[in-house]
């Protein structure tokens, strides 16, 4: 028979975990409206900057600008894996930490030489454990995710690119499908392709002072914009995921609240059954 | 006849509103969209915009991008924009001191940190010729 101190102190103890659970459930609530906030001003400039690539370069040849490259024969490959800094958020990180080792493994046996790049530091850590020969530059979000840090990591590895350091970068992320739903994916980077395919016939643009040029800012721009896109879907599914793992733990604590309460009850009721038979058995005695 | 100009950057909107001129700093220099202007696209480098509307003349502090110019609308993509009403004046000249000093402390063997300072010198540049044009 548990003794009654022990469960009051449990329930105590429980009580308060819930209260911590339930907080950060809120917390993260109000972060993943904020961070869809933060996606949804970001996707005008995304889907510009997409569209207007697509138009021009239908006008050039293929190898017009060096980010466009695909090179026939494959041998170095960087991963860029981004995960969130911080855990509590339920299978979020190690899901995108085991499919990007997955994706590396996959790799590997083709007979590549796999880098990895991490931005955030969950597949940070993940990574030193285990592949830490092949680790490169590592970031991490430090708060929220900012256009600056998407810019630093595409310049790095536009740079590598150009330089013949590796012949295809891959972004592996969480896809926010849903507030209960991000699915790992891995996404090819570079060389950057652009959608051939378009239905709209418009007039062709004036273009100053000449086509490459004008590709010349935009394509490591474009770069950029998917890597800022990558980090901000990271930074959604984080924060429904962690609502999601919190929740789910505050219903945990509800239950074992409900449990060890009926089983205070039951105790108490057993204490004091004790204690009447005893003073009846007493009086009895007389 | 106004036109609409939308300045978007990747953290949202930073402008939106019908104008009737605007002076865009492109990479092969100054140019001016006037209302009607042919389909164009064109590069921007780091500097100041002008944007006339009915109120009056609003000034701006872009990074680099591009601008597109289609019909009644146009659009300019870049990285950030600061609005004149965003900008410290008082503060520009000594940023603009303080960012030529590091560009010379600079050794020429860090392309990247040059870059990083040539780019905040541009930037504190155009500030500066904004408030002269604020002021003057």
């Amino acid at each position: 028979m548990p003794n009654l101190k022990d469960i009051q102190r449990r329930i105590g103890t429980i009580k308060k975990t819930q209260q911590i659970t339930r907080a950060m459930r809120m917390v993260a609530a109000a972060k993943l409206r904020r961070a869809q906030e933060t996606s949804g001003r970001a996707r005008p400039y995304a889907d510009r900057m997409r569209a207007t690539l697509t138009e021009v370069a239908q006008g050039v040849s293929e190898d017009s600008h060096p980010l466009f490259e695909v090179r026939e024969n494959v041998r170095k490959v960087e991963a860029i894996v981004i995960s969130s800094d911080r855990g509590l958020c339920g299978g979020f990180n190690s899901g995108v930490a085991k499919f990007a080792e997955a994706f590396i493994a996959r790799r590997e046996a083709e007979g590549c030489e796999v880098t990895i790049t991490t931005a955030g530091r969950r597949s940070q850590e993940f990574f030193k454990r285990r592949r830490s020969g092949q680790l490169r530059d590592q970031y991490a979000q430090q708060g929220w995710v900012s256009y600056a840090q998407a810019a630093e990591i595409g310049k790095a590895a536009s740079a590598r690119f150009v330089a013949g350091e590796v012949d295809e970068v891959i972004l592996v992320f969480n896809e926010f499908v849903s507030a209960m739903t991000q699915t790992p994916k891995d996404v090819r980077l570079l060389p950057f392709s652009t959608d051939t395919e378009t239905d709209q016939e418009s007039l062709p643009y004036e273009i100053e002072p000449s086509p490459e040029r004008l590709l010349a800012v935009l394509v490591p721009k474009a770069v950029e914009v998917e890597i800022y896109q990558a980090l901000l879907e990271n930074q959604t599914g984080e924060h429904a995921a962690r609502m999601a793992a919190m929740e789910s733990a505050t219903r945990n604590t509800e239950e074992l609240v409900e449990t060890l309460t009926l089983q205070f009850n039951r105790a108490r009721q057993a204490a004091i059954t004790r204690e009447l038979v005893e003073i009846v058995s007493g009086a009895e005695a007389l | 006849m106004p036109f609409e100009l939308t300045i978007v950057t990747p953290e949202g909107a930073a402008y939106q509103g019908t104008v009737d001129r605007v002076v865009l700093p492109g990479t092969e220099g100054e140019f001016g969209v006037l209302p009607s202007h042919e389909r164009f696209l064109s590069p921007l480098k780091i500097g100041a915009l002008e944007i006339e509307t009915a109120e009056g003349r609003l000034y701006a502090v872009i990074t680099d991008g591009f601008a597109e110019v289609n019909g009644d609308e146009v659009t300019v993509l870049v990285d950030s924009c600061q609005l004149e009403h965003e900008i410290d004046f008082a503060r520009a000249d000594v940023e603009l001191s303080e960012a030529e000093q590091a560009l010379d402390r600079v050794a020429g063997d860090e392309p990247d940190r040059y870059r990083h300072f040539e780019a905040a010198l541009a930037s504190a540049r155009a500030r500066v010729e904004v408030s002269r044009k604020k002021s003057g």
